[in-house]
């Protein structure tokens, strides 16, 4: 008896340091026990984890069905007693109540007379109860249940060792998962490749099949990144679906559900919210955990936990990752710019050496097209005709690969290899010509892509050049568009981003300050042309003027001698008697002085005393070629010019004298707006009683002229401090009264003054009309001093 | 009688003016340029002035302007040389511009008209 009881605990030490896994252990346990008790029933239930039910966990008959997986709550039937009282008890079949409380019991062994039930516990905690059946009526010895007792406790103990082992495993588990996690972490900043570790990594330590991960903008709602690993089923809620829900109170906000495939296979997912510091928000999920087998299983709160941990130290990483991209964004972007910055500048260098446009709109286009350049495909400079309103076609050229070697300062003095004639091209400035003349009435730059619902090129224009995208920039100078630069690349079929856009923009400036440089280079050159003309003209008329100048001299020298001569003679011939020969002597005297005087007046009309300069002109140029005398005092005092020419036919007058009365009315028109204002000049035809007129109109906003000066301003030698010098009026209206014309002034006290001056028109026009001979009307009037 | 001033640097034409003029029933007074002439205006309550234009020292148009700030209703007549003084507004202020000629019948007309009264 003794030696088998040795037996016993000699096979139970031995299972209990026995290797092989604890269930199997407590297996073997149950088993040794009944055989050693020799019941025919030994069951353990063990506590579950929330401590509230015992479940059937191992029978002596073997593995238990799932119909027989039989549960107590705490405190029901013998089981649930036992538990709670921690004392073991023994019942018999017969004793009242006990077939009752433990029916279920019984269907594992309907022939039990015998229910011993035992508490495993260790000190401070219960583990499960072992209960014992036999057919037979049996009292356990006391050493059957000393037996029993031990068995137990070592129950307990193998009970309590694999939970500690449990429990290490887990840590293990986890710190080897932080240990994954921190590996794949800190092995890259690039962000890509971070997010494909972290889902792989998350994949693996929790055995799913899928992970992914998705991060937004909070405020926009913008996908920012996301990333995926493994399958991950199409019938679950996507990712960033998942975000919002929140689990049970208490409890971290998280995602869990199932969802049904077509082949009705049951998935599982779970996911838990990413919290960033910044504007961002993202989610990290897992699909299908894993069983070795293959199954797919829900996952359990510790997946959950695990996944959370997993949140908290990726977040970080993710952070760090997101700013080390946007440096590098920031940084390549600063590369290009200054790469940009140095190829415009380059090529700016290079048009600053020419004032020529044609040579300048070859650079601009070799700029534009060079690889080194800007390196568009195409590119077309179309300059605005001011004077039909309308853009011409400058020149076109495309992208050359030949050049490609040599540096770009040299390429761009190239001759273009190959031009675009835009020869032919005229486009009108309205708004229904498409975007070449839209950016340059909108003075922006215009985005055609085919894509887009904006209007493209008018069809007579598009026979001639296509594109899928281009860009359209105005060149602006002082707020004024000069032309449109024409931008695609349609042979490569590369894209036009809003970053080379901006590059563009630079240069389109750049391009549109040296092509206005040039043409107001041009235009100082004709006037120095037209000056120097000017100059040789006056040359040849003062050598006229010195030569008359002699004459007219020696003439006038001439004149007053002959005037005493000429006067005492016909005082001597009043004096000598009728009879006298000396009467005939004076008298042929004055008959030669007068003869003499005749021909001195003859002289003087030829060189100059009376010369005027009558002729045909316009009075609008006559104004203007007035204005740039006095262009420099207007700009000075900053009084705006306002034209407003009607296109009147050229007028008979001498030029040099309305020029004279047009700079004495401008002069007066200065001394009245000191601190600026508007000078308004208007040309318009005019009808008096007497016949056609043309009218000019000289307006100044210097506030008028006091009432009690008015009537004195065309007074020769009259001038006040505040208006004027006087003088200049007089002669305007000594000038216009000399051309049959009319000079009158309007006067607007507090606002300004108007001359209107009116010529009539000459006569000879009219003539003309009727089919007559022409005659000059200075001819009918000829004005004499 | 009316009181005339006839100022010439040529001492021929003042002759000559001046014996014209007496004839003519005026009282004739005489300078040789601008300064004397003034200095006759200012002393002599003259009924009008003839004027060379070419004078030393002042010359007939300085007088004129002078002449006309003093006396603006005193009538003064240009006498010269040269056709073309006419053209400058400075001489605009005269009353009459008178080119000098041996025959003295237009210039008698015209001071009459002006001493008709």
């Amino acid at each position: 008896m003794a030696a088998e009881r040795t037996g016993f605990l000699t096979q139970m030490v031995e299972v209990l340091t026995s290797t092989v896994s604890f269930g199997e252990r407590l297996n073997n346990m149950v088993h040794l026990l009944a055989r050693h008790l020799k019941v025919d029933l030994a069951l353990y239930f063990a506590l579950d984890k929330a401590r509230e039910t015992l479940v059937l966990q191992i029978s002596s008959a073997g593995p238990i069905p799932p119909h027989l997986r039989l549960e107590y709550p705490l405190g029901q039937g013998l089981v649930g007693e036992t538990a709670v009282t921690r004392k073991t008890r023994l019942v018999h079949r017969h004793q009242t109540g006990v077939l009752e409380a433990n029916a279920a019991l019984a269907k594992l062994h309907p022939a039990f007379h015998t229910l011993a039930a035992f508490p495993v516990a260790d000190d401070n905690f219960l583990y499960g109860v072992l209960i014992l059946m036999d057919r037979e009526d049996r009292a356990f010895t006391p050493t059957e249940r000393q037996s029993v007792l031990l068995a137990c406790l070592m129950l307990a103990g193998t009970l309590r060792q694999a939970i500690v082992q449990e429990e290490a495993k887990k840590r293990i588990a986890e710190l080897s998962v932080l240990f994954e996690v921190g590996k794949a972490l800190s092995s890259t900043v690039e962000l890509e490749v971070l997010l494909e570790r972290i889902v792989g990594t998350t994949a693996k330590v929790i055995t799913a099949r899928g992970a992914a991960l998705h991060i937004i903008d909070k405020a926009t709602g913008e996908a920012r990144v996301s990333s995926r690993y493994g399958q991950i089923p199409p019938v679950c809620p996507a990712l960033p679906e998942m975000l919002p829900s929140s689990g049970a109170p208490g409890e971290p906000p998280h995602y869990e559900g199932q969802a049904v495939d077509a082949e009705g296979r049951t998935h599982f997912c779970l996911a838990v919210p990413l919290t960033f510091k910044g504007p961002l928000m993202g989610t990290l999920g897992v699909y299908d955990k894993l069983s070795p087998a293959g199954e797919f299983l829900p996952f359990d709160p510790e997946n959950r936990q695990l996944l959370y941990t997993m949140a908290g130290v990726v977040v970080n990483a993710i952070e760090n990752a997101l700013t080390y991209q946007q440096v590098e964004d920031l940084a390549e972007r600063n590369e290009r710019m200054v790469e940009n910055l140095t190829t415009l500048q380059e090529i700016y260098r290079a048009l600053l050496t020419t004032v020529q446009t044609g040579k300048l709109l070859d650079m601009v286009l070799q700029g534009l097209t060079q690889e080194q350049g800007l390196g568009f495909d195409r590119a077309l400079v179309l300059l605005v005709d001011e004077a039909t309103m309308t853009l011409k076609g400058g020149k076109g050229a495309r992208r050359t690969p030949a050049l490609l070697r040599s540096p770009l300062s040299e390429a761009l003095l190239q001759p273009l290899s190959q031009e675009i004639s835009l020869a032919d091209w005229q486009i009108p400035l309205r708004a229904d010509q498409g975007p070449l003349a839209q950016a340059v009435l909108m003075k922006r730059p215009y985005h055609y892509h085919q894509a887009q619902k904006r209007p493209g090129l008018p069809a007579a224009l598009a026979r001639k050049y296509t594109a899928q995208e281009l860009y359209v920039v105005p060149l602006i100078v002082k707020d004024r568009a000069t032309g449109v630069l024409v931008v695609d690349n349609q042979d490569s079929g590369r894209p036009l981003s809003t970053e080379v856009l901006g590059v563009l923009q630079m240069f389109a400036a750049q391009a549109a300050l040296v092509l206005e440089n040039a043409h107001l280079y041009s235009t100082i050159e004709a006037n120095n042309r037209e000056l120097l003309l000017m100059r040789e003209r006056m040359l040849e008329s003062d050598r006229l003027a010195a030569l008359s100048s002699l004459a007219s001299g020696m003439a006038h020298e001439i004149r007053n001698p002959l005037v005493s001569i000429g006067g005492f003679a016909r005082r001597i011939s009043k004096l000598v008697e009728e009879k006298s020969p000396l009467r005939g002597y004076v008298e042929v005297i004055q008959e030669e002085v007068t003869r003499l005087e005749k021909l001195l007046r003859e002289i003087l009309d030829f060189t100059g005393e009376n010369l005027s300069y009558y002729g045909d002109h316009e009075l609008a140029k006559l104004i203007d070629d007035t204005l740039v005398l006095v262009q420099r005092d207007l700009e000075a005092s900053k009084i705006k010019v306002v034209k407003e020419y009607a296109g009147l036919p050229r007028l008979h007058c001498d030029d040099r004298q309305m020029k004279q009365v047009f700079y004495n009315l401008f002069q007066n028109a200065l001394q009245a707006m000191p601190g600026g204002g508007t000078l308004t000049i208007r040309t318009y035809p005019l009808e008096k009683p007497d016949g056609l007129y043309e009218a000019v109109a000289i307006a100044d906003t210097g506030g008028g002229i006091p009432l009690e000066v008015l009537h004195n301003i065309f007074n020769p030698f009259f001038s006040t401090k505040d208006y004027g010098t006087g003088l200049g009026l007089a002669i305007a209206q000594r000038i216009i009264s000399r051309h049959y014309g009319q000079i009158e002034v309007n006067n607007e006290m507090g606002k300004g003054v108007t001359f209107i001056i009116s010529l009539p028109v000459a006569k000879y026009c009219l003539v003309k009309e009727t089919g007559q001979s022409a005659v000059p009307a200075s001819a009918l009037h000829a004005p004499r001093g | 009688m009316k009181k005339i001033l006839v100022a010439d640097d040529e001492m021929a034409i003042r002759l000559l003016y001046s014996e014209e003029l007496k004839e003519e029933g005026y009282e004739v007074y005489l300078a040789a340029n601008g300064r004397e002439a003034l200095e006759i205006v200012d002393k002599i309550p003259l009924d009008l002035v003839i004027l060379d234009i070419k004078m030393p020292e002042m010359d007939g148009i300085e007088a004129l302007r002078q002449i006309k700030e003093r006396r603006p209703g005193l009538p003064v007549l240009l006498s010269t040389a040269y056709g073309e003084y006419r053209q400058d507004f400075a001489t605009w202020a005269s009353d009459e511009y008178l080119v000098k000629s041996s025959d003295l019948e237009d210039l008698k007309s015209v001071v009459k008209r002006y001493l008709k009264d």
